[in-house]
């Protein structure tokens, strides 16, 4: 292929339908691969994460259209995929897309074949049909990327009439226009991400380009990158970045095929003032139809009287809106009760966390923290309803001298070990108040059985038994139960005088990770001598303690 | 006769639909580019094989005024009153879908509508159809069935024993449950419907105790009028409990339904689930 002939030579290399069509099928396959990205950028206009779908369906409907075209020539082809563009289209991406279709077709329409600056040229025609069927067109998305890039084709098709090197600037200012997105868009901005619709067609022109240059072995073992912003991004999205949007009403999507000649300036008109981000494209006979409205009866109604109304979709954005806020927002609190705990160790912090405690106060056996130190963590709550884990005998009275010193109101559950402040925090109930939730979490931390396996500072006699330093104790809730030099075996001989039963659950917490295999080890051998029970082995990093184990 | 009119989401077995002239407005579950209407072109065993074996998971999309509309417009020609009761407005836009079909057909001047929004779901939804339908037999006019059913949604609840709130988060319905997300220790979430939303209830270290927590919620009642047990995917597991809830219920009263694809887009395979009616 003659890639640097130059504008003299009338040689030019010229594409068919066929190769047309290998392009955009190619496309789709690389666009198939970044669907899930492309979901996952979608902000705007509606967070709903299907822009990569609705893209992807647009562009299959596109192809499978081309396969049908009649004759293989560039103008036939081109038709059939707007076709297909037209007919598949889905979501505001979609129907952007089939625009640019349409126009590519409008551009190529009698040609048996075209050539690079053809091509150049039908891009231009696309990303303006694009714009053109937008009310109310907005920078910083797909309309941004598809003129970008039709401006690169264009002036890179007045130095070459190479297909390839006109299509390879096509998608490097298509890659730098989406980079550039946040910058247009304060949403995308305040998400932190590059707009989904333009991504969606960087992605598709890649897929072209890496067609032309046969590359479509290499693409099987890669996939499209998404593009990084060249904005710094907002780390968090600030509730305040919605409410310059809302309210969103109904979106809602149509093809109205006409009961006579359809005049989409006419619709368009008619339609304006009912809503926003409106988009007629089609022809004569039948037109797609998006718009954002509040009263989804007036534009079906209208519609209604023009023809037939198909492949009706109206969905409530404002639920759409409230879940993506809801999904933001996991920092709020849900309950106006708060809880505190008493723990050490990395492993059994995370476990704490996880279960939503509000705030953790380092300490435990030989570390008490002090009554300022809990006080401390009861007022950094937002909430005025405190209820305290101290899990650990030793800090229960600390724990209970809080609620003298501070005008919130503070319930001290008074859990011993961690593995009823555990089951005390499983308990917490988001609707109970403050009194029935520090009973029902007392009862559930009592009902846990605590093993706790740790080593003799010294040597001593306890009862009658002799214990020399340094050797692994066993003690079950508390009472010493078991002595030797592994801790694994005291654990388990600590395990065995809880008669541990069919439909119960053990749960280990190692204190290092190099442990992690005994544990497992363990664990293994407790599922086997008692049927019927669930083991769970986690990391827990505690001070003092080879394991701490919970039976319930 | 007043004719009752729900959407799919209300988990109404087939057989008992038929038994109580109900009609169902199916919902669409898409897999990617396959869209299929709940219950119709789709049964429940096949969603959730396809849930399942999927990699990318299905949305769940509302039937379109038109259609609703239509379902309307063809009971029309057999009565002139209609009870139409969805699936809470807080969760999808059927309710709102199904406002814009009862105003087509005002305009139309057909047939008397009222709609009610049940404010749950699953058979939490199906517990005020079936109350209204059961109603609607007896030959009581569109007024006393509406009023029956309205006073339903006030005392049905619903709970469902999760194995993982992914589905949920994903499809972006988890509301307050999201308290429940992300423990390092395996727990079941009890999860339901309370004021139209999705509502955390608590979490069970074993699926046996959140099952039991199932049980432990009919016997808190004061008195129980209409009582339902659901499953996704465990048909035995919802006997069982079936079977134990029979001691505070009369078991051969107590339905046994699936849940629907349109709802097991949101909660996924194993979930297990009982609604009640408050006497």
């Amino acid at each position: 292929m003659q890639g640097h002939s130059g504008r003299q030579g009338k040689s030019a290399v010229t594409y068919n339908g066929r190769e047309l069509r290998e392009m955009f099928a190619a496309a789709t396959l690389w666009l198939e691969k970044s669907a899930p990205d492309i979901n996952a950028l979608n902000v705007f206009p509606v967070p709903d994460g299907d822009c990569g779908t609705n893209m992807l369906l647009t562009m299959r409907s596109t192809t499978e259209e081309a396969y049908r075209a009649p004759d293989s020539n560039a103008s036939a082809v081109a038709q059939a995929m707007a076709k297909g563009a037209l007919m598949g289209a889905r979501g505001n991406s979609g129907v952007i897309l089939s625009q640019i279709f349409r126009g590519l077709a409008q551009a190529l329409e009698g040609r048996e074949s075209f050539s690079g600056p053809d091509f150049a040229a039908a891009l231009v025609k696309g990303a303006a049909a694009a714009h053109k069927a937008l009310s109310h067109p907005v920078e910083g998305t797909i309309l941004t990327v598809a003129r970008d890039a039709s401006i690169a084709a264009q002036m890179a098709s007045a130095q070459s009439d190479s297909l390839i090197s006109i299509m390879e600037s096509a998608v490097s200012a298509a890659r730098e226009s989406v980079a550039n997105t946040p910058a247009l868009l304060p949403i995308l901005r305040q998400a932190g991400v590059v707009d989904a619709g333009g991504q969606g067609l960087y992605v598709v022109l890649e897929g072209a380009l890496q067609c032309l240059k046969g590359e479509r072995q290499k693409m099987q073992h890669r996939r499209p990158q998404v593009v990084s912003s060249n904005m710094p991004v907002a780390s968090k999205i600030p509730t305040s970045a919605f409410e310059e949007e809302t309210p969103y009403g109904y979106c809602i999507e149509f093809l109205l095929r006409g009961h006579k000649a359809l005049d989409r300036d006419r619709i368009r008109e008619r339609l304006a003032d009912k809503g926003q981000c409106l988009i007629v494209v089609g022809d004569e006979e039948m037109v797609h139809v998006h718009i954002h409205t509040f009263d989804p009866g007036k534009v079906l109604g209208y519609a209604n009287s023009l023809g037939t109304l198909h492949q009706i979709k109206v969905q409530n954005m404002d639920d759409q809106f409230k879940d993506f806020a809801q999904m933001i927002e996991a920092e709020v609190p849900l309950t106006n009760i708060a809880t505190v705990a008493v723990v050490s160790g990395e492993g059994l912090a995370r476990v704490f966390q996880s279960l939503r405690v509000s705030a953790i106060v380092p300490g435990g056996q030989t570390m008490n923290p002090s009554t300022g130190e809990l006080l401390e963590a009861v007022e950094s709550v937002p909430q005025d309803k405190v209820i305290i884990l101290p899990n650990n005998k030793n800090i229960i009275p600390a724990a209970r001298q809080v609620s003298g010193l501070t005008r919130k109101k503070v319930k001290v559950v008074p859990t011993t070990t961690i593995p009823q402040g555990v089951a005390a925090l499983l308990a917490f109930d988001y609707d109970a108040d403050l009194r029935t939730n520090a009973s029902m979490m007392k009862e559930a931390g009592s009902a846990v059985r605590t093993v706790e396996v740790t080593r003799a500072v010294r040597s001593a006699n306890i009862g009658k038994v002799k214990i020399r330093r340094r050797q692994a104790m066993g003690f079950a809730d508390g009472k010493l139960v078991s002595v030797g030099n592994r801790p694994d075996e005291v654990l388990w001989q600590a395990l065995a005088g809880l008669d541990i039963e069919r439909g119960q659950i053990v749960t280990l917490y190692y204190n290092w990770k190099a442990r992690r295999r005994e544990a497992e080890g363990m664990a293994e051998r407790i599922r086997r001598e008692y049927s019927g029970v669930e083991v769970e082995v986690i990391y827990g990093g505690q001070p003092h303690y080879h394991y701490i184990a919970s039976v319930e | 006769m007043i004719r009752v009119v729900t959407d799919s989401v209300a988990d109404i077995p087939p057989k008992l639909a038929e038994e109580l002239a109900i009609t169902i407005v199916p919902f669409y579950v898409r897999f990617d580019d396959e869209v299929y209407r709940d219950g119709v072109d789709l049964s429940t065993e096949e969603f959730y094989r396809k849930l399942t074996s999927n990699r990318r998971l299905p949305v769940s999309s509302t039937p379109s005024p038109g259609e609703i509309a239509e379902v309307y417009d063809r009971l029309a020609e057999e009565t002139d009153e209609i009870l139409s009761i969805h699936v809470s407005s807080k969760l999808t836009a059927t309710y709102e879908v199904a406002l814009q079909a009862q105003e087509q057909m005002k305009r139309r001047g057909k047939c008397r509508i009222e709609l009610i929004d049940s404010q749950s779901g699953a058979m939490g939804e199906g517990l005020v159809v079936i109350t209204a339908a059961r109603e609607a037999q007896t030959g009581a006019s569109l007024d006393r069935v509406a009023d029956l059913a309205r006073k339903a949604v006030l005392r049905s609840h619903v709970r469902m024993c999760f194995d993982t709130l992914e589905y949920l988060r994903k499809g972006g319905r988890i509301g307050r449950a999201q308290a429940l997300l992300g423990s390092v220790l395996r727990v079941n979430p009890i999860v339901g419907v309370k004021d139209g939303e999705v509502h955390p209830f608590g979490r069970e270290r074993s699926r046996a105790k959140a099952i039991d927590r199932l049980f432990d919620f009919v016997r808190s009642l004061p008195s129980v009028r209409e009582l339902a047990v659901e499953h996704a995917t465990t048909p035995d597991e919802a006997e069982v409990l079936a079977d134990r809830l029979g001691v505070l219920f009369p078991r051969e009263r107590i339905y046994i339904s699936t849940v629907a694809p349109a709802v097991g887009v949101h909660v996924g395979p194993r979930v297990i689930a009982v609604s009640a009616l408050e006497g």
